[in-house]
């Protein structure tokens, strides 16, 4: 009950949260220097198209009163059309979302998969060679900038072994060979579902190189957060009391120990988790994957304000999302984080 | 505690999987992932089968920001000319004909060009069965010249009215090669009449890539960002044979460098940009043709001529003078390009030799100044260009290495486009000092396209970003569209005066124009480079798997 009242009034802040993100993105994209109404029709427009372009775009009214109306729309959940493809924003949201949340969840599974295990590993090894290999690995992961990582592992995999695709979700021929049929739009899930393991196996080949790029950040700090938590673990009293009693050591590593050094490991998995959804932009461009990146750095380019917008307000709720995610999350797997 | 030791188990889970694929996991893992050691292996083959002989794969940067035939204005003209018609096509300089007749079958003007007839192909169809007529091409292209995106290019045309069911006669208030602007990539597409009037009441009509248009090939599916499948029209009027693709699949991919790795690995057949430094590799290369051709595009530079000191000529002239054109060149495109003369591409009308060119003679510059009052130069100077264009970066700084050494500072300002250019127009005054620019025609006309939009003065600014106001030249830019279609010879002439002119009066910089390069693998045939269609890279009706 406590932690409904709690979940309740995070979302209630949070919509201040939003509304001060909209808020700030709104005037700035509009305090640029620009010309919506040209962006809109291109650079050769004649002075009466941008005319009739400014009124159908509103934006021949004061900057609050078209802050008024955006508002008005998004609460019916329309984020208006995108400057430079022309169609909804919100469509142009939800084709794409399912691409970037496949690349993501894959990443994180990848980081967490590699990134604990080497955390308790190197602290086991303390001081001794595995331990010096993974705090190389971690800081090689953490350092290392991923559009450099993604396109080394390209030149290695695709390149030199051939043993991985360059780009995209699934070979362009896949349509003829074996076509997916779309249910989740994650292609990997939908070919699972309709049993098509052709295209299943084309997807997770073409998964590996994105999302090990973009794990190689989070796998870096998720080891050394859990090894430095670790240590701490393995010092106090009562691992000594049960190493006395007999206790096998991997029981002691991965029932006692880990189970208290976790915690501060999840604070770092859901920040990493945020971050990673901007990391994914980079990683979405080297490999031409699908997803709202792609589309993101384009509205940048292009000044498509609409689509700035919203891929603002969407980060943002990302972000409060998974922060609150993190808090239930924590209190759930250790008790003594209370959730006020 | 029964929850959290099942968190943990599954960590330990996970942790065992990871050591099982071999501990440090990094190259390990991709071989074999788990789940896909179980597929099936009689599905194995499938895969690896070649897709149909017929399909052609073309990796392209072009990217669609509109599928309405009516507004387009942009790169997704790669993929809009195969699937709509012009009632023209101009052919590349030096073709034995200048038009290739497409939905119109002949044409002719009178004397001086004011009225236009066009013969219009019997018994063609649109893709949604619609016929092809004379109704058809008014109201495309009336919706064209009102409300189309290069709509100003039909800007002399009174009214189009149908003679017959398959004839079309335009009737114009200033004379215009209409041959010319009907053959635009930009606003003169045909289309379906029962397309245009479902598109004009419902906003979004074309926004998922339908099409309705006459051309060879129809699109099947498009994804955004992604891809776009097109399928051969069965009822193409200019018929088919064997050997020519069923299916053609375009994906969209931005970089450069991907582009080259996918041709070089056999993934696609044709790609339409790889990186200019690596054209080196396949210039050599017996399994690739090295197309190195001149284009539609230049490059320019702006001098604010509204303020001291660029409203004087002279510190105009000596700032032409100061230009290292080679090393720009060199620097700027890798050598692809050569130097202009005056602001029109080097083999679009009305181009010519005779046209002056500036040289790099740095005391010509120095005693220049000098005369103009500005000796050892000591005044500063911002100059903006588009932060996209990779061409701008690399060659700006030469601009501020020449003119320290006339002691003029130069300030470099790399912005987005849009914002230089709103900047630009919004507020000559309070503008920029110097502009630079990537610019074409919006058809195979410089002269009332380059010449007029980027220096005729009008009171706003269209293009003319040096706000330079020349009644003489206006008065000849004038003289020299009016005879474009009645006495080309003396248009040109006009044309020739007018921009030696403003070579003389130095309103601007004429960097270089560029050329155009095409890799095209010896497995395919057919491919033809046109000029006037920069944005076409390739037409795929002409072009065919090698014997």
């Amino acid at each position: 009950m406590r932690q409904l009242e709690f979940i309740l009034r995070r979302l209630l802040t949070s919509l201040f949260v939003l509304l001060g993100v909209s808020i700030i993105t709104f005037f700035i994209a509009r305090v640029v220097p620009t010309d919506a109404a040209s962006l809109y029709a291109g650079p050769k427009a004649r002075p009466e198209e941008l005319a009739r372009i400014r009124e159908k775009l509103g934006l021949d009214k004061p900057l609050p009163t078209q802050y008024a109306i955006y508002m008005g729309e998004l609460l019916q959940g329309d984020l208006g059309n995108s400057i430079s493809t022309k169609r909804p924003i919100t469509q142009e949201i939800s084709d794409r979302l399912p691409a970037t949340l496949e690349l993501l969840f894959a990443g994180m599974f990848i980081a967490m998969l590699i990134g604990v295990p080497l955390g308790v590993l190197s602290a086991r090894w303390q001081g001794r060679p595995p331990d010096l290999f993974v705090r190389f690995i971690s800081i090689v992961g953490v350092s290392m900038p991923a559009f450099f990582l993604g396109l080394i592992l390209q030149i290695i995999f695709f390149r030199n072994l051939e043993w991985l695709p360059l780009i995209g979700r699934l070979d362009a021929d896949m349509r003829f060979v074996s076509p997916v049929t779309e249910i989740t739009r994650f292609i990997v899930l939908d070919s699972l579902l309709t049993r098509n393991w052709v295209a299943l196996k084309n997807a997770l080949l073409h998964l590996i190189l994105p999302a090990f790029t973009l794990a190689a950040y989070p796998i870096g700090l998720i080891a050394r957060m859990t090894r430095a938590t670790m240590l701490e673990v393995l010092e106090q009293d009562y691992i000594r009391t049960a190493r006395a009693y007999g206790i096998r050591d991997s029981v002691i590593t991965y029932l006692y120990a880990l189970k208290n050094a976790i915690s501060p490991t999840l604070t770092v998995i859901g920040l990493t988790f945020a971050f990673a959804l901007t990391g994914t932009f980079f990683v979405e461009i080297i490999f031409t994957w699908p997803g709202l990146g792609l589309f993101t750095t384009r509205s940048l380019l292009n000044l498509d304000y609409p689509a700035i917008m919203g891929m603002t307000l969407l980060g943002a709720s990302g972000y409060v999302l998974i922060n609150l995610i993190v808090d239930v999350v924590q209190s759930w797997v250790d008790p003594r984080v209370s959730l006020n | 505690m029964k929850r959290f030791t099942l968190f943990v188990s599954l960590l330990v889970a996970l942790s065992l999987v990871l050591s099982a694929c071999g501990g440090g996991a990094v190259p390990e893992a991709p071989v074999e992932p788990a789940e896909v050691t179980e597929a099936p292996a009689t599905d194995a083959p499938v895969e690896e089968a070649p897709a149909a002989p017929s399909v052609l794969k073309i990796a392209n940067t072009a990217n669609i920001t509109t599928w309405d035939p009516i507004a387009s204005f942009s790169t997704e003209a790669a993929y809009m000319a195969n699937v709509y018609e012009q009632l023209l096509r101009i052919n590349p300089p030096g073709s034995a004909e200048q038009f290739t007749p497409l939905l119109a079958e002949s044409w002719e003007s009178n004397e001086d060009g004011t009225v236009w007839t066009f013969n219009l192909r019997e018994g063609v169809t649109f893709h949604d069965g619609e016929p092809m007529n004379a109704d058809a091409v008014i109201k495309s292209l009336d919706a064209a010249r009102t409300s189309g995106g290069a709509s100003f290019i039909w800007w002399m045309v009174e009214s189009i009215e149908a003679v017959d069911d398959l004839t079309v006669q335009f009737n114009l208030n200033a004379s215009a090669p209409i041959d010319l602007i009907a053959s635009s990539l930009y606003g003169a597409w045909i289309v379906s009449p029962k397309a245009l009037d479902t598109a004009a009441a419902d906003e979004n009509y074309w926004a998922n890539g339908v099409e309705a248009g006459t051309g060879p090939y129809v699109i099947e599916s498009y994804v955004p960002d992604q891809e776009i499948v097109f399928q051969k029209y069965e009822n193409y009027w200019g018929g088919w044979e064997d050997d020519q693709f069923d299916t053609v699949l375009v994906q969209i991919i931005p970089e450069a460098l991907t582009q080259q790795q996918l041709i070089e690995s056999g993934s696609v057949d044709l790609v339409t940009s790889i990186p200019r430094e690596n054209y080196g590799s396949f210039k050599d290369n017996p399994d690739y043709t090295y197309f190195e051709e001149p284009s539609f595009f230049n490059y320019v530079g702006f001098f604010n001529t509204t303020r001291a000191p660029l409203d004087n000529a002279k510190v105009r002239q000596a700032l032409s003078y100061a230009i290292p054109y080679e090393d720009i060149i060199q620097i700027g495109v890798k050598g692809l390009g050569t130097q202009s003369r005056g602001p029109v591409p080097a083999g679009v009308w009305p181009w010519s030799p005779d046209v002056n060119q500036y040289t790099y003679d740095l005391d010509k510059a120095k005693e220049l100044l000098a005369e103009a009052g500005y000796e050892g130069g000591g005044f500063s100077l911002r100059l903006t260009y588009a932060a996209e264009n990779a061409t701008h970066e690399a060659y700006a700084p030469l601009i501020k290495d020449a003119y320290a050494e006339l002691g003029v500072d130069v300030t470099i300002e790399a912005i987005a486009f849009g914002t230089q250019w709103a900047e630009a127009k919004n507020d000559p005054a309070n503008a920029q000092d110097m502009f630079l620019l990537l610019y074409w025609p919006t058809y195979s006309d410089a002269g009332s396209d380059n010449l007029w939009s980027m220096f005729y003065y009008t009171e706003k600014p269209f293009f003319n970003l040096s706000y330079w106001n020349n009644p003489e030249f206006n008065a000849l830019v004038d003289e020299a569209i009016e005879l474009t279609v009645s006495d080309p010879a003396t248009s040109q002439a006009k044309y020739v005066e007018a921009m030696n002119l403003l070579v003389e009066e130095a309103a601007g910089l004429f960097f270089f124009d560029t050329k155009a390069v095409f890799i095209i693998p010896n497995s395919i045939e057919g491919f033809q480079y046109n000029l006037n269609y920069p944005f076409v890279q390739y037409f795929f009706y002409d072009l065919r798997p090698a014997k």
